[in-house]
């Protein structure tokens, strides 16, 4: 009996229909444009922790679910907290929360908005040709055994990738040192 | 009928008269409705059981505080005060919902429900009997870290909407201590991870199964790693659910509430109830790394189900967490950030590499004095070196004596 | 097909990304943005390691991971950058670093 209640809760992650991981990616970049077009920059920053949310659930959907719980565990926990406590010691930078959460019109900003818009379009059309025109990625097909079980990942990272881990350590660790350097306040003595 | 399976026998029970209803209309039920209501089963169980243990604990703890403190508990409402409760429930839903005119008013509405959503998808993965792992996942530990951080957010999200001195403060500290705390509580999750060598919280309690020496039951709190790593684990659990000693952010002589002070009501009583079972969740995960999960420890008191088993050692850490809250003054701010980065992480780095000197040292009688070793003397160093420093102090300045 | 949608989804983040690192003057959200690039680019490693031949080498995963760790350290040097640079400058504008100009 026990492994008929095993079947029976078990989560049928394969059987989930295709169209399922549609809700978070629609979700991630509905937060991604509010992110970048509102103007109370706090906002902006909890817009994009809901993206890397959704990012994240993303990731587990497709059936990485280690990489989606370590994109939570450092985005959400680490980067985002990084990026609001950053916004609240540069007072400065913070706009005065009035009615209309877009910003007022002015020329410049609308020049450089169009401009910036006219990079972002040719980039995106070169990527979207490159999507919909390339012969090998209309041929792929989902591989049915496409797991990631979390051994074989510690297994790979200390046998095949141990150089770019042993890297990354030291690289984490200058980040840390420097970081917390470049953020000390200097005692006028 | 089998005690140990009487969970399992009632869902089956539930499903069965599902299918018999299905039946009975003349529809046959396909198996997605089945797995459907399985879930839901699921679902409502933890729930119901999480939220009478809840209410249990809101009126049990402050009546062992009371006692512990030489005085009554509450006891007016029910047979020893235990309908508390839900005097405390009527009056948390009928009081008046304040949100101050120049607080935010989505984030300051969002901030209950961020902070509770990952409050109660914590429990889903421990395992609360044979058998009884609602979701059986692969790196389950990860998934509960990965939450205890999106509740990091919602603190932060309750200070800043609030639009209020003391709330911000209260959220920066909170925030900081989850922080600094977050680092020792993953790290002495990993090395019972490591020893036991999966990230599932069943394949973890499998791996304390039985008993070594004939005396001692293979628990990993038994071993001297283990038992550094499951203090460790403890305090960043305190920490975490901005428990005491650890309630600088909510403690209302020191900043109101924090960050919570403009909350009443019903938005308080979430806040209230995600931070409770929050610690129950972390508490089931102590029991879960530590103490052998489901686990009897000796053979012969195999005859008590499983289930029991997880919620008697469950409540026995709720318990000391309470008798903890009882005991030990408040910690000041700078005081809590030097005792997470300057003790707690060196340490269970040390007890990491106790551990696996426990592991390549046999597992026998000489592992446990190496490994002794590895945490002892660290511990008695850095004990004596960190925090016993005289400060001298030149001139003394009285300020209120002539 | 999937796969076709899966990138064209990875790249209209990627394009979100973009606008708000060229359009926005403030320097955290430059950084926001360069953030989403590479959640953008995480997004294109493991769809394609959904879809790739041999799944079981776990090449995607593996780069994604390192990529999330050096994302993070990125942020955080970059942040210290802006909080010292606002400390100068008293301003996190990126029109008024402009000391080297001319």
């Amino acid at each position: 009996m026990h492994d008929l209640i095993q079947k029976l809760t078990a989560l049928p992650w394969d059987q989930s229909p295709q169209w399922l991981f549609l809700i978070p990616a629609g979700l991630m970049l509905l937060a991604a444009a509010a992110a970048v077009a509102l103007r109370n920059l706090i906002h902006s920053a909890l817009c994009l922790t809901l993206s890397f949310i959704a990012l994240g659930v993303l990731f587990i959907a497709l059936g990485a679910e280690f990489v989606g719980f370590v994109q939570l565990l450092v985005y959400v926990g680490a980067v985002a907290m990084l990026i609001i406590f950053a916004i609240l010691l540069t007072p400065a930078s913070e706009v005065s929360a009035s009615n209309n959460p877009f910003r007022s019109f002015k020329l410049s900003r609308a020049v450089n908005a169009v401009a910036g818009g006219a990079v972002v379009a040719l980039v995106l059309a070169g990527l979207f040709t490159a999507i919909f025109f390339s012969p090998r990625v209309r041929a792929a097909v989902p591989s049915p055994n496409a797991a990631a079980p979390v051994a074989l990942i510690g297994e790979n990272l200390l046998t095949h990738t141990l150089l770019p881990l042993q890297g990354t350590a030291i690289l984490l660790t200058a980040a840390l040192i420097g970081a917390a350097l470049l953020a000390k306040e200097e005692k006028e003595s | 009928m089998n005690l140990e399976n009487l969970p399992l026998a009632i869902l089956k029970a539930i499903l069965d008269a599902f299918t018999w209803c299905g039946a009975k209309a003349g529809i046959v039920v396909p198996p997605w409705a089945l797995t459907l209501v399985s879930i839901l089963i699921v679902i409502v169980a933890i729930l119901s059981v999480f939220l009478v243990m809840f209410a249990l604990m809101s009126v049990l703890e402050r009546k062992i505080l009371g006692r512990m403190q030489n005085r009554y508990g509450p006891n007016r409402v029910g047979p020893w005060g235990l309908f508390q409760p839900v005097a405390d429930g009527i009056k948390m839903l009928t009081k008046e919902d304040l949100v101050p005119r120049s607080a935010d008013q989505i984030v300051h509405f969002l901030a209950p429900i961020a902070m509770v959503i990952p409050a109660l998808m914590l429990p889903a993965i421990l395992p609360y009997g044979r058998g009884m792992v609602p979701v059986e996942l692969a790196s389950g530990i990860l998934y509960f870290f990965a939450l205890g951080a999106g509740t990091e957010v919602a603190v932060f999200m309750a200070g800043w909407s609030s639009n209020n001195k003391y709330s911000i403060l209260g959220a920066m500290r909170a925030i900081a201590q989850m922080i600094s705390y977050e680092l020792p509580l993953v790290m002495s999750a990993v090395i019972a991870a490591l020893v036991a060598g999966t990230l599932s919280p069943n394949g973890i309690v499998m791996a304390q199964a039985g008993v070594s020496f004939g005396v001692v039951p293979n628990w990993f709190v038994f071993t001297p790693w283990g038992f550094a790593a499951c203090i460790l684990f403890y305090i960043g659990a305190l920490a975490e659910s901005n428990r005491s000693p650890f309630d600088l952010p909510e403690g209302e002589s020191e900043l109101v509430a924090g960050h919570l002070t403009e909350y009443s009501g019903f938005k308080y009583a979430i806040f209230f109830m995600a931070e409770y079972i929050g610690m129950f969740a972390i508490n089931g995960l102590l029991v879960t790394l530590f103490l052998g999960g489901y686990q009897a420890p000796f053979p012969f008191l195999e005859w008590i189900p499983s289930w029991c088993w997880f919620f008697a050692k469950l409540a026995f850490v709720a318990f000391s967490m309470v008798w903890v809250r009882a005991t030990m003054p408040r910690f000041r701010i700078d005081q809590m950030m030097q005792f997470a980065w300057k003790f707690m992480l060196p340490m269970s780095f040390v007890a990491l590499i106790a551990a696996a000197a426990w592991h390549y040292a046999g597992r026998g009688l000489a592992a446990w004095g190496i490994s002794f070793l590895i945490v002892a003397v660290p511990y008695l160093l850095l004990g004596r070196f960190c925090f016993t420093r005289r400060h001298t102090v030149d001139n003394r300045r009285y300020l209120f004596s002539e | 097909m999937m796969l076709q949608i899966l990138l064209a989804i990875s790249a209209v983040l990627f394009g979100t990304g973009l606008l708000a690192a060229l359009t926005r003057s403030n320097a955290i959200l430059v950084l926001i943005g360069i953030e989403m690039m590479l959640g953008a680019g995480n997004l294109n490693f493991i769809a394609f390691w959904k879809f790739s031949a041999h799944p079981e080498t776990l090449t995607g995963v593996m780069f994604a991971i390192f990529s999330i760790a050096l994302a993070a350290a990125e942020a955080a040097v970059g942040l210290a950058i802006i909080i010292q640079v606002h400390r100068r400058l008293r301003s996190v504008n990126v029109n008024d670093a402009d000391q080297l100009k001319g």
